[in-house]
Protein backbone atom coordinates (compact mmCIF):
# COMPACT_ATOMS: atom_id res chain seq x y z
CA UNK A 1 0.00 0.00 0.00
CA UNK A 2 1.67 3.51 -1.06
CA UNK A 3 1.84 5.10 2.24
CA UNK A 4 0.07 8.72 2.09
CA UNK A 5 2.86 10.92 2.41
CA UNK A 6 3.47 10.46 -1.55
CA UNK A 7 -0.19 11.88 -2.63
CA UNK A 8 0.59 14.40 -0.18
CA UNK A 9 4.07 15.03 -1.47
CA UNK A 10 3.03 15.09 -5.46
CA UNK A 11 0.71 17.53 -4.23
CA UNK A 12 2.97 19.65 -3.15
CA UNK A 13 5.13 20.16 -5.25
CA UNK A 14 2.06 20.29 -8.01
CA UNK A 15 0.89 23.33 -5.42
CA UNK A 16 4.64 24.97 -5.28
CA UNK A 17 4.58 24.90 -9.16
CA UNK A 18 1.45 26.51 -9.26
CA UNK A 19 2.87 28.95 -6.70
CA UNK A 20 5.96 29.79 -8.74
CA UNK A 21 3.50 30.62 -11.59
CA UNK A 22 1.42 33.38 -9.15
CA UNK A 23 4.67 34.93 -8.00
CA UNK A 24 5.79 35.51 -11.54
CA UNK A 25 1.95 36.40 -12.75
CA UNK A 26 1.21 40.16 -12.99
CA UNK A 27 4.91 41.12 -13.12
CA UNK A 28 4.82 40.31 -17.04
CA UNK A 29 3.17 42.54 -19.26
CA UNK A 30 4.48 41.10 -22.17
CA UNK A 31 1.70 39.15 -24.67
CA UNK A 32 3.85 35.87 -25.52
CA UNK A 33 5.18 34.44 -22.56
CA UNK A 34 4.69 30.66 -22.34
CA UNK A 35 8.71 30.26 -21.85
CA UNK A 36 8.72 32.93 -18.93
CA UNK A 37 5.52 30.81 -17.18
CA UNK A 38 7.16 27.50 -17.61
CA UNK A 39 10.15 28.96 -15.99
CA UNK A 40 8.40 30.48 -13.04
CA UNK A 41 6.58 27.00 -12.27
CA UNK A 42 9.90 25.52 -12.43
CA UNK A 43 11.27 27.93 -9.66
CA UNK A 44 8.42 26.97 -7.55
CA UNK A 45 8.98 23.25 -8.08
CA UNK A 46 12.24 23.98 -7.26
CA UNK A 47 11.70 25.95 -4.37
CA UNK A 48 9.15 23.69 -3.19
CA UNK A 49 10.99 20.48 -3.21
CA UNK A 50 13.23 22.00 -0.95
CA UNK A 51 10.93 24.02 1.49
CA UNK A 52 8.95 20.12 1.56
CA UNK A 53 12.17 18.48 2.97
CA UNK A 54 10.82 20.23 6.37
CA UNK A 55 8.39 17.87 6.75
CA UNK A 56 10.12 15.34 5.61
CA UNK A 57 12.63 15.48 8.43
CA UNK A 58 9.95 17.11 10.99
CA UNK A 59 8.71 13.45 10.35
CA UNK A 60 11.86 11.30 10.28
CA UNK A 61 12.55 13.13 13.36
CA UNK A 62 9.46 12.01 15.25
CA UNK A 63 10.17 8.42 14.07
CA UNK A 64 13.75 8.99 15.40
CA UNK A 65 12.89 10.01 19.01
CA UNK A 66 9.85 7.74 19.24
CA UNK A 67 10.51 4.83 21.67
CA UNK A 68 8.19 2.72 19.86
CA UNK A 69 8.34 3.97 16.10
CA UNK A 70 6.19 1.37 14.34
CA UNK A 71 3.28 2.57 16.73
CA UNK A 72 4.82 6.32 15.69
CA UNK A 73 4.49 5.64 11.76
CA UNK A 74 0.47 4.04 12.22
CA UNK A 75 -0.18 7.54 14.09
CA UNK A 76 2.13 9.75 11.65
CA UNK A 77 0.48 7.58 8.23
CA UNK A 78 -3.35 8.03 10.22
CA UNK A 79 -2.40 11.63 10.25
CA UNK A 80 -1.81 11.94 6.88
CA UNK A 81 -4.62 10.43 6.23
CA UNK A 82 -6.83 13.04 7.43
CA UNK A 83 -4.27 16.04 6.26
CA UNK A 84 -4.96 14.55 2.55
CA UNK A 85 -8.77 13.95 2.63
CA UNK A 86 -9.35 18.40 2.53
CA UNK A 87 -6.39 18.83 0.14
CA UNK A 88 -7.51 16.28 -2.10
CA UNK A 89 -11.05 17.34 -2.05
CA UNK A 90 -9.37 21.07 -2.70
CA UNK A 91 -7.11 19.69 -5.63
CA UNK A 92 -10.18 18.17 -7.10
CA UNK A 93 -12.15 21.46 -7.43
CA UNK A 94 -8.75 23.22 -8.80
CA UNK A 95 -8.25 20.96 -11.32
CA UNK A 96 -12.01 21.21 -12.05
CA UNK A 97 -11.72 24.69 -12.18
CA UNK A 98 -8.64 24.64 -14.26
CA UNK A 99 -10.50 21.90 -17.02
CA UNK A 100 -13.27 24.26 -17.62
CA UNK A 101 -10.86 27.09 -17.99
CA UNK A 102 -9.29 25.49 -21.09
CA UNK A 103 -12.11 23.54 -22.01
CA UNK A 104 -15.26 25.21 -22.33
CA UNK A 105 -15.82 28.47 -24.08
CA UNK A 106 -14.44 31.68 -23.16
CA UNK A 107 -17.84 33.01 -21.94
CA UNK A 108 -18.33 29.81 -19.84
CA UNK A 109 -15.04 29.74 -18.39
CA UNK A 110 -15.25 33.19 -16.77
CA UNK A 111 -17.47 31.21 -15.03
CA UNK A 112 -14.58 28.90 -13.91
CA UNK A 113 -12.81 31.41 -13.11
CA UNK A 114 -15.17 33.66 -10.99
CA UNK A 115 -16.47 30.64 -8.84
CA UNK A 116 -13.18 28.49 -8.78
CA UNK A 117 -9.59 29.89 -9.75
CA UNK A 118 -10.01 33.30 -8.05
CA UNK A 119 -12.00 31.62 -4.55
CA UNK A 120 -9.93 28.76 -4.32
CA UNK A 121 -6.53 31.13 -3.93
CA UNK A 122 -8.11 32.83 -1.39
CA UNK A 123 -8.91 29.96 0.70
CA UNK A 124 -5.52 27.94 0.53
CA UNK A 125 -4.89 28.65 3.76
CA UNK A 126 -8.02 28.22 5.16
CA UNK A 127 -7.82 24.40 3.30
CA UNK A 128 -4.15 23.75 5.14
CA UNK A 129 -5.92 24.22 8.86
CA UNK A 130 -8.89 22.06 7.70
CA UNK A 131 -5.94 19.64 6.69
CA UNK A 132 -4.20 19.85 10.32
CA UNK A 133 -8.02 19.29 12.26
CA UNK A 134 -8.03 16.56 9.68
CA UNK A 135 -4.64 15.19 10.78
CA UNK A 136 -6.16 14.99 14.17
CA UNK A 137 -9.02 13.95 13.77
CA UNK A 138 -7.78 11.34 12.17
CA UNK A 139 -5.61 9.85 14.67
CA UNK A 140 -2.42 11.91 13.88
CA UNK A 141 -2.33 13.40 17.16
CA UNK A 142 0.19 16.13 18.89
CA UNK A 143 3.08 14.34 16.02
CA UNK A 144 0.52 14.70 12.80
CA UNK A 145 -0.73 18.10 13.49
CA UNK A 146 3.54 19.58 13.91
CA UNK A 147 4.20 17.55 11.07
CA UNK A 148 0.87 19.22 9.11
CA UNK A 149 1.97 22.65 10.48
CA UNK A 150 5.38 22.64 8.95
CA UNK A 151 4.07 20.84 5.80
CA UNK A 152 1.60 24.22 6.14
CA UNK A 153 4.09 26.60 6.18
CA UNK A 154 6.55 25.02 3.79
CA UNK A 155 3.24 25.04 1.15
CA UNK A 156 2.55 28.95 2.04
CA UNK A 157 5.99 30.08 1.90
CA UNK A 158 6.63 28.92 -1.55
CA UNK A 159 5.09 31.79 -3.21
CA UNK A 160 6.75 35.21 -1.33
CA UNK A 161 10.39 33.30 -1.68
CA UNK A 162 9.78 32.62 -5.13
CA UNK A 163 8.48 36.35 -5.66
CA UNK A 164 11.20 37.85 -3.52
CA UNK A 165 14.21 35.95 -4.82
CA UNK A 166 12.99 36.36 -8.70
CA UNK A 167 10.58 38.75 -9.33
CA UNK A 168 10.34 41.64 -6.86
CA UNK A 169 12.07 44.40 -9.03
CA UNK A 170 10.93 47.68 -8.99
CA UNK A 171 9.06 48.96 -12.40
CA UNK A 172 9.78 52.07 -12.79
CA UNK A 173 10.03 54.34 -15.97
CA UNK A 174 13.76 55.08 -15.25
CA UNK A 175 14.84 50.65 -14.79
CA UNK A 176 12.28 48.87 -14.83
CA UNK A 177 12.64 45.14 -14.52
CA UNK A 178 12.80 42.56 -16.88
CA UNK A 179 11.44 39.18 -16.81
CA UNK A 180 13.44 36.65 -17.48
CA UNK B 1 -20.64 59.32 -1.71
CA UNK B 2 -19.37 57.60 -4.77
CA UNK B 3 -15.84 56.20 -4.09
CA UNK B 4 -12.75 57.45 -5.17
CA UNK B 5 -9.96 55.71 -7.17
CA UNK B 6 -6.60 56.73 -5.76
CA UNK B 7 -4.91 56.86 -9.38
CA UNK B 8 -6.79 59.35 -10.36
CA UNK B 9 -5.73 61.42 -7.91
CA UNK B 10 -2.26 60.85 -7.76
CA UNK B 11 -1.43 62.26 -11.54
CA UNK B 12 -2.34 65.10 -13.31
CA UNK B 13 -1.95 66.19 -16.59
CA UNK B 14 -2.35 69.44 -18.41
CA UNK B 15 -5.18 68.37 -21.20
CA UNK B 16 -3.83 71.03 -23.48
CA UNK B 17 -0.40 70.95 -23.53
CA UNK B 18 -0.12 67.63 -22.08
CA UNK B 19 2.28 68.71 -19.82
CA UNK B 20 2.86 66.90 -16.31
CA UNK B 21 1.40 68.72 -13.12
CA UNK B 22 2.73 68.75 -9.52
CA UNK B 23 0.07 66.76 -7.10
CA UNK B 24 0.68 67.75 -3.62
CA UNK B 25 0.01 64.41 -1.41
CA UNK B 26 -1.82 66.30 1.41
CA UNK B 27 -3.69 67.42 -0.86
CA UNK B 28 -4.81 63.81 -2.03
CA UNK B 29 -5.38 62.68 1.52
CA UNK B 30 -7.55 65.54 2.26
CA UNK B 31 -9.58 64.67 -0.50
CA UNK B 32 -9.90 61.18 0.50
CA UNK B 33 -9.74 61.82 4.10
CA UNK B 34 -13.44 64.23 3.08
CA UNK B 35 -14.72 61.43 1.20
CA UNK B 36 -14.53 59.29 4.27
CA UNK B 37 -11.98 56.92 2.93
CA UNK B 38 -8.81 56.36 5.54
CA UNK B 39 -8.19 53.79 4.21
CA UNK B 40 -6.86 55.26 0.80
CA UNK B 41 -5.82 57.99 2.76
CA UNK B 42 -3.27 55.80 4.38
CA UNK B 43 -2.08 54.21 1.07
CA UNK B 44 -1.80 57.82 -0.09
CA UNK B 45 0.17 58.82 2.55
CA UNK B 46 3.29 56.13 2.22
CA UNK B 47 4.04 57.15 -1.25
CA UNK B 48 7.21 59.51 -1.76
CA UNK B 49 7.58 63.27 -1.44
CA UNK B 50 9.73 66.16 -2.84
CA UNK B 51 10.70 68.71 -0.13
CA UNK B 52 7.21 70.78 -0.92
CA UNK B 53 5.45 67.54 -0.22
CA UNK B 54 4.85 66.83 -4.17
CA UNK B 55 4.45 63.23 -4.90
CA UNK B 56 7.60 62.30 -7.02
CA UNK B 57 6.33 61.55 -10.72
CA UNK B 58 8.86 58.91 -11.10
CA UNK B 59 7.49 56.79 -7.94
CA UNK B 60 4.04 57.43 -9.46
CA UNK B 61 4.45 56.09 -12.63
CA UNK B 62 6.25 52.89 -11.58
CA UNK B 63 3.42 52.24 -9.23
CA UNK B 64 1.06 52.91 -11.58
CA UNK B 65 3.03 50.69 -14.12
CA UNK B 66 3.07 48.52 -11.87
CA UNK B 67 -0.66 48.15 -11.06
CA UNK B 68 -1.27 48.22 -14.55
CA UNK B 69 1.22 45.19 -15.14
CA UNK B 70 -1.05 42.99 -12.03
CA UNK B 71 -4.28 44.32 -13.93
CA UNK B 72 -3.36 43.08 -16.86
CA UNK B 73 -2.99 39.43 -15.59
CA UNK B 74 -6.81 39.94 -14.52
CA UNK B 75 -7.47 41.32 -18.34
CA UNK B 76 -6.22 37.57 -19.39
CA UNK B 77 -7.65 35.50 -17.05
CA UNK B 78 -10.89 37.23 -17.57
CA UNK B 79 -10.29 36.61 -21.66
CA UNK B 80 -10.90 40.56 -22.21
CA UNK B 81 -9.04 40.02 -25.45
CA UNK B 82 -11.31 37.42 -26.60
CA UNK B 83 -14.58 39.27 -25.61
CA UNK B 84 -13.13 42.06 -27.35
CA UNK B 85 -12.24 40.24 -30.20
CA UNK B 86 -15.76 38.60 -30.60
CA UNK B 87 -17.14 41.66 -31.40
CA UNK B 88 -14.55 43.72 -33.74
CA UNK B 89 -14.11 41.13 -35.96
CA UNK B 90 -18.10 40.96 -36.99
CA UNK B 91 -17.61 44.80 -36.55
CA UNK B 92 -14.78 45.24 -39.25
CA UNK B 93 -16.65 42.76 -41.30
CA UNK B 94 -19.73 44.90 -41.34
CA UNK B 95 -17.58 48.25 -42.35
CA UNK B 96 -15.70 46.30 -44.96
CA UNK B 97 -19.44 45.12 -46.38
CA UNK B 98 -20.58 48.21 -46.57
CA UNK B 99 -17.75 50.31 -47.96
CA UNK B 100 -19.22 53.67 -46.47
CA UNK B 101 -15.93 53.25 -45.01
CA UNK B 102 -12.84 52.84 -47.38
CA UNK B 103 -10.11 51.02 -45.87
CA UNK B 104 -7.48 51.07 -44.70
CA UNK B 105 -8.79 51.57 -41.17
CA UNK B 106 -7.51 52.17 -38.13
CA UNK B 107 -8.50 50.66 -34.26
CA UNK B 108 -8.04 53.56 -31.59
CA UNK B 109 -7.69 52.32 -28.15
CA UNK B 110 -8.66 54.97 -25.59
CA UNK B 111 -7.42 55.29 -22.85
CA UNK B 112 -5.01 52.51 -23.30
CA UNK B 113 -2.52 52.14 -20.60
CA UNK B 114 0.08 49.15 -21.02
CA UNK B 115 -2.07 48.90 -24.12
CA UNK B 116 -2.66 45.08 -23.84
CA UNK B 117 -5.83 44.84 -26.18
CA UNK B 118 -3.78 46.89 -28.80
CA UNK B 119 -0.58 44.68 -28.02
CA UNK B 120 -2.74 41.75 -28.08
CA UNK B 121 -5.18 42.35 -30.82
CA UNK B 122 -1.44 42.87 -33.02
CA UNK B 123 0.21 39.85 -31.63
CA UNK B 124 -2.47 37.90 -32.68
CA UNK B 125 -3.21 39.98 -36.36
CA UNK B 126 -6.66 38.87 -35.96
CA UNK B 127 -8.23 42.03 -37.38
CA UNK B 128 -6.23 41.69 -40.47
CA UNK B 129 -3.74 43.60 -41.87
CA UNK B 130 -5.37 46.50 -43.30
CA UNK B 131 -6.45 47.60 -39.29
CA UNK B 132 -3.79 49.94 -37.99
CA UNK B 133 -3.76 49.70 -34.28
CA UNK B 134 -3.05 52.73 -32.06
CA UNK B 135 -3.30 53.55 -28.58
CA UNK B 136 -3.64 56.81 -27.04
CA UNK B 137 -3.62 57.56 -23.34
CA UNK B 138 -2.56 61.26 -21.55
CA UNK B 139 -0.27 59.42 -19.34
CA UNK B 140 3.16 59.34 -20.95
CA UNK B 141 4.38 56.89 -18.96
CA UNK B 142 1.92 54.38 -19.00
CA UNK B 143 2.08 55.32 -23.16
CA UNK B 144 6.28 54.97 -22.88
CA UNK B 145 6.12 51.23 -21.32
CA UNK B 146 3.16 50.11 -23.53
CA UNK B 147 5.59 51.38 -26.91
CA UNK B 148 8.64 49.71 -24.90
CA UNK B 149 6.42 46.25 -24.84
CA UNK B 150 5.20 46.58 -28.02
CA UNK B 151 8.88 46.91 -29.05
CA UNK B 152 10.19 44.22 -27.23
CA UNK B 153 8.25 41.78 -29.09
CA UNK B 154 8.03 43.35 -32.24
CA UNK B 155 3.92 44.23 -32.48
CA UNK B 156 2.70 46.28 -35.25
CA UNK B 157 1.17 48.80 -33.23
CA UNK B 158 1.52 52.37 -32.07
CA UNK B 159 1.28 54.38 -29.17
CA UNK B 160 0.75 58.08 -28.49
CA UNK B 161 0.70 60.35 -25.38
CA UNK B 162 -2.67 62.94 -25.91
CA UNK B 163 -6.42 63.38 -26.65
CA UNK B 164 -7.63 60.49 -28.05
CA UNK B 165 -9.77 63.15 -30.20
CA UNK B 166 -6.89 64.97 -31.28
CA UNK B 167 -5.52 62.33 -32.90
CA UNK B 168 -4.44 63.83 -36.36
CA UNK B 169 -5.61 61.05 -38.57
CA UNK B 170 -9.27 59.76 -37.58
CA UNK B 171 -10.41 56.54 -35.67
CA UNK B 172 -12.21 53.73 -37.48
CA UNK B 173 -13.64 52.46 -34.30
CA UNK B 174 -13.02 53.69 -30.86
CA UNK B 175 -12.61 51.22 -28.15
CA UNK B 176 -11.40 51.11 -24.46
CA UNK B 177 -11.50 48.83 -21.78
CA UNK B 178 -12.59 49.80 -17.96
CA UNK B 179 -12.63 53.62 -18.82
CA UNK B 180 -16.07 54.65 -18.69
CA UNK B 181 -16.69 54.45 -14.85
CA UNK B 182 -14.24 57.55 -14.43
CA UNK B 183 -16.83 59.49 -16.07
CA UNK B 184 -20.10 61.12 -14.53
CA UNK B 185 -23.24 60.42 -16.54
CA UNK B 186 -23.16 63.85 -18.06
CA UNK B 187 -19.39 63.84 -19.09
CA UNK B 188 -20.21 60.62 -20.44
CA UNK B 189 -22.73 61.66 -23.01
CA UNK B 190 -20.12 64.56 -24.19
CA UNK B 191 -17.56 61.53 -24.52
CA UNK B 192 -20.37 59.34 -26.96
CA UNK B 193 -21.27 62.68 -28.42
CA UNK B 194 -16.81 63.28 -29.36
CA UNK B 195 -17.47 60.00 -30.75
CA UNK B 196 -20.26 60.61 -32.81
CA UNK B 197 -18.81 64.03 -33.76
CA UNK B 198 -15.46 61.93 -35.45
CA UNK B 199 -15.65 60.21 -38.56
CA UNK B 200 -15.98 57.15 -37.12
CA UNK B 201 -18.03 54.00 -37.84
CA UNK B 202 -18.45 53.01 -34.64
CA UNK B 203 -17.27 52.64 -30.77
CA UNK B 204 -17.09 50.08 -28.43
CA UNK B 205 -16.42 50.70 -24.84
CA UNK B 206 -16.46 47.98 -22.46
CA UNK B 207 -16.58 48.68 -18.40
CA UNK B 208 -17.43 46.45 -15.39
CA UNK B 209 -20.86 45.11 -15.61
CA UNK B 210 -23.08 46.82 -12.69
CA UNK B 211 -24.82 44.18 -10.33
CA UNK B 212 -24.28 43.47 -7.11
CA UNK B 213 -21.63 40.75 -7.74
CA UNK B 214 -19.27 43.07 -9.07
CA UNK B 215 -17.85 44.64 -5.62
CA UNK B 216 -17.84 41.04 -4.33
CA UNK B 217 -16.08 40.14 -7.34
CA UNK B 218 -14.27 42.71 -7.24
CA UNK B 219 -12.69 42.30 -3.66
CA UNK B 220 -11.91 38.69 -4.21
CA UNK B 221 -9.94 39.06 -7.68
CA UNK B 222 -7.84 42.01 -6.58
CA UNK B 223 -7.36 40.43 -3.22
CA UNK B 224 -6.31 37.22 -4.54
CA UNK B 225 -4.16 38.65 -7.91
CA UNK B 226 -3.12 42.00 -7.19
CA UNK B 227 -0.23 42.44 -4.69
CA UNK B 228 -0.13 46.45 -4.15
CA UNK B 229 -2.79 47.76 -2.04
CA UNK B 230 -3.38 50.71 -4.02
CA UNK B 231 -4.67 48.25 -7.21
CA UNK B 232 -6.77 46.32 -4.35
CA UNK B 233 -8.40 49.55 -3.45
CA UNK B 234 -9.12 50.83 -6.94
CA UNK B 235 -10.27 47.90 -8.22
CA UNK B 236 -12.95 47.69 -5.51
CA UNK B 237 -13.76 50.97 -6.06
CA UNK B 238 -13.94 50.70 -9.67
CA UNK B 239 -16.75 48.17 -9.30
CA UNK B 240 -18.56 49.99 -7.02
CA UNK B 241 -19.03 53.16 -9.09
CA UNK B 242 -19.25 51.16 -12.45
CA UNK B 243 -22.46 52.54 -14.57
CA UNK B 244 -25.80 50.57 -15.06
CA UNK B 245 -26.47 49.61 -18.18
CA UNK B 246 -29.40 52.25 -18.79
CA UNK B 247 -26.97 54.84 -18.06
CA UNK B 248 -24.28 53.57 -20.51
CA UNK B 249 -27.24 53.44 -23.30
CA UNK B 250 -28.72 56.76 -22.56
CA UNK B 251 -25.42 58.28 -22.24
CA UNK B 252 -24.74 56.81 -25.89
CA UNK B 253 -28.11 57.64 -27.00
CA UNK B 254 -26.57 60.47 -29.40
CA UNK B 255 -27.41 61.52 -33.29
CA UNK B 256 -25.71 59.66 -35.90
CA UNK B 257 -24.99 56.78 -33.81
CA UNK B 258 -27.18 53.58 -33.06
CA UNK B 259 -26.44 52.71 -29.26
CA UNK B 260 -26.39 48.95 -28.27
CA UNK B 261 -25.61 47.14 -25.57
CA UNK B 262 -24.02 43.59 -25.81
CA UNK B 263 -24.65 40.94 -22.88
CA UNK B 264 -26.76 43.56 -20.65
CA UNK B 265 -28.44 42.56 -16.69
CA UNK B 266 -30.94 40.09 -17.60
CA UNK B 267 -29.43 38.76 -21.04
CA UNK B 268 -26.24 37.71 -19.30
CA UNK B 269 -25.12 35.35 -16.60
CA UNK B 270 -23.67 37.56 -13.97
CA UNK B 271 -20.58 34.66 -13.35
CA UNK B 272 -19.99 34.67 -16.67
CA UNK B 273 -20.26 38.81 -17.58
CA UNK B 274 -17.74 40.59 -15.52
CA UNK B 275 -16.90 43.18 -18.27
CA UNK B 276 -19.75 43.91 -21.12
CA UNK B 277 -19.42 46.78 -23.86
CA UNK B 278 -21.77 49.80 -24.67
CA UNK B 279 -21.58 49.97 -28.44
CA UNK B 280 -22.39 53.04 -30.99
CA UNK B 281 -22.89 51.87 -34.79
CA UNK B 282 -23.44 54.00 -37.56
CA UNK B 283 -27.42 53.53 -38.24
CA UNK B 284 -26.51 52.09 -41.69
CA UNK B 285 -23.84 49.56 -39.97
CA UNK B 286 -26.47 48.28 -37.73
CA UNK B 287 -28.00 45.29 -39.59
CA UNK B 288 -24.99 43.84 -41.35
CA UNK B 289 -23.38 44.24 -37.65
CA UNK B 290 -25.93 41.99 -36.59
CA UNK B 291 -26.04 39.73 -39.35
CA UNK B 292 -21.91 39.19 -39.26
CA UNK B 293 -22.33 38.57 -34.99
CA UNK B 294 -25.02 35.23 -36.02
CA UNK B 295 -26.63 34.08 -33.02
CA UNK B 296 -24.72 36.26 -30.64
CA UNK B 297 -26.77 39.48 -32.10
CA UNK B 298 -29.29 37.99 -30.04
CA UNK B 299 -26.94 39.40 -26.54
CA UNK B 300 -27.61 42.64 -28.24
CA UNK B 301 -30.23 45.40 -26.22
CA UNK B 302 -31.19 49.24 -27.74
CA UNK B 303 -33.28 51.61 -26.11
CA UNK B 304 -36.57 50.46 -24.62
CA UNK B 305 -34.69 46.62 -23.87
CA UNK B 306 -35.11 47.71 -19.92
CA UNK B 307 -38.62 48.44 -19.77
CA UNK B 308 -39.71 45.05 -21.43
CA UNK B 309 -39.82 46.88 -24.79
CA UNK B 310 -40.61 44.37 -27.82
CA UNK B 311 -38.27 43.38 -30.59
CA UNK B 312 -38.29 46.95 -32.15
CA UNK B 313 -37.74 48.70 -28.72
CA UNK B 314 -33.97 46.44 -29.25
CA UNK B 315 -32.99 47.51 -32.34
CA UNK B 316 -31.42 50.95 -31.67
CA UNK B 317 -34.31 53.55 -32.73
CA UNK B 318 -32.04 55.91 -30.88
CA UNK B 319 -35.49 57.63 -29.27
CA UNK B 320 -34.12 57.51 -25.85
CA UNK B 321 -37.23 56.65 -24.74
CA UNK B 322 -38.41 53.82 -21.92
CA UNK B 323 -35.27 54.98 -19.31
CA UNK B 324 -35.73 55.89 -16.24
CA UNK B 325 -33.93 53.10 -14.43
CA UNK B 326 -31.16 54.65 -14.20
CA UNK B 327 -29.55 55.43 -10.41
CA UNK B 328 -27.46 58.16 -11.59
CA UNK B 329 -24.07 59.34 -10.17
CA UNK B 330 -22.31 62.64 -8.49
CA UNK B 331 -21.66 65.00 -11.43
CA UNK B 332 -18.79 66.30 -9.34
CA UNK B 333 -17.30 69.54 -10.15
CA UNK B 334 -13.72 68.31 -11.18
CA UNK B 335 -11.12 66.53 -9.07
CA UNK B 336 -8.98 69.33 -9.46
CA UNK B 337 -6.11 67.39 -11.14
CA UNK B 338 -6.75 68.96 -14.54
CA UNK B 339 -7.53 66.27 -15.93
CA UNK B 340 -11.12 66.03 -16.95
CA UNK B 341 -12.34 63.14 -15.18
CA UNK B 342 -15.55 62.67 -13.41
CA UNK B 343 -16.45 65.97 -14.22
CA UNK B 344 -17.97 66.14 -17.20
CA UNK B 345 -14.75 68.02 -18.47
CA UNK B 346 -13.66 69.05 -15.07
CA UNK B 347 -11.21 72.38 -14.86
CA UNK B 348 -10.21 72.72 -18.27
CA UNK B 349 -13.70 71.95 -19.60
CA UNK B 350 -12.61 69.77 -22.63
CA UNK B 351 -13.14 65.75 -22.76
CA UNK B 352 -9.57 64.46 -21.61
CA UNK B 353 -9.31 60.70 -21.49
CA UNK B 354 -6.66 59.35 -19.56
CA UNK B 355 -6.44 55.57 -18.93
CA UNK B 356 -4.04 55.75 -15.83
CA UNK B 357 -6.82 55.70 -13.65
CA UNK B 358 -7.22 52.20 -15.61
CA UNK B 359 -4.50 51.32 -13.54
CA UNK B 360 -7.60 50.15 -12.09
CA UNK B 361 -10.16 50.73 -14.12
CA UNK B 362 -8.73 50.32 -17.23
CA UNK B 363 -7.95 47.29 -19.37
CA UNK B 364 -10.34 44.85 -17.60
CA UNK B 365 -10.71 45.74 -14.22
CA UNK B 366 -13.57 44.25 -11.93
Amino acid sequence: MVSPAVPLLVLGLIDASFSGFRAYAGRDARIRKRRAVVRSAGRGLGVGAVLLLAPVLTACGILAVAGDSGRAYAVLAAGAVGYLLPIAVYAAVVALSFAGYFLLPFRVSTLAVVMGLGPLTLVRPLVLVAACAGAVLNGGGWAGLAVGVVAAAAVLTVEPVVHRRWYRFALSPGGRGVVR
Amino acid sequence: MSPLEISDLITAVDPDSGRRLPVRRADVTRRLLENGDRRAARIVADLPVDGDGVLDPDAVDALLIGVHTELQRLSEELRIGDRMLELLRPLFAAIRATGTHPGPYRLVDVGCGLGYVVRRLAATGALGPDVELVGVDLDGGLVGEAERLARDEELDCRFVRGNAFDLAEPATVYVSTGVLHHFSAPALADFFRAKAASPAAAFCHFDIAANGLAPIGAWVFHRARMRHPLGRHDGVASARRAHPDETLLRAATVPGMNPLIFEPRGRSNPFCTTLRPVIGVRPELEAPFRRELGRAARRLAGPGWESGGGPGSDRGSGNGSGWGIGRGRESGSGWGSGRGRESGGGSDGGLVVDGSGGAVGGEGAW
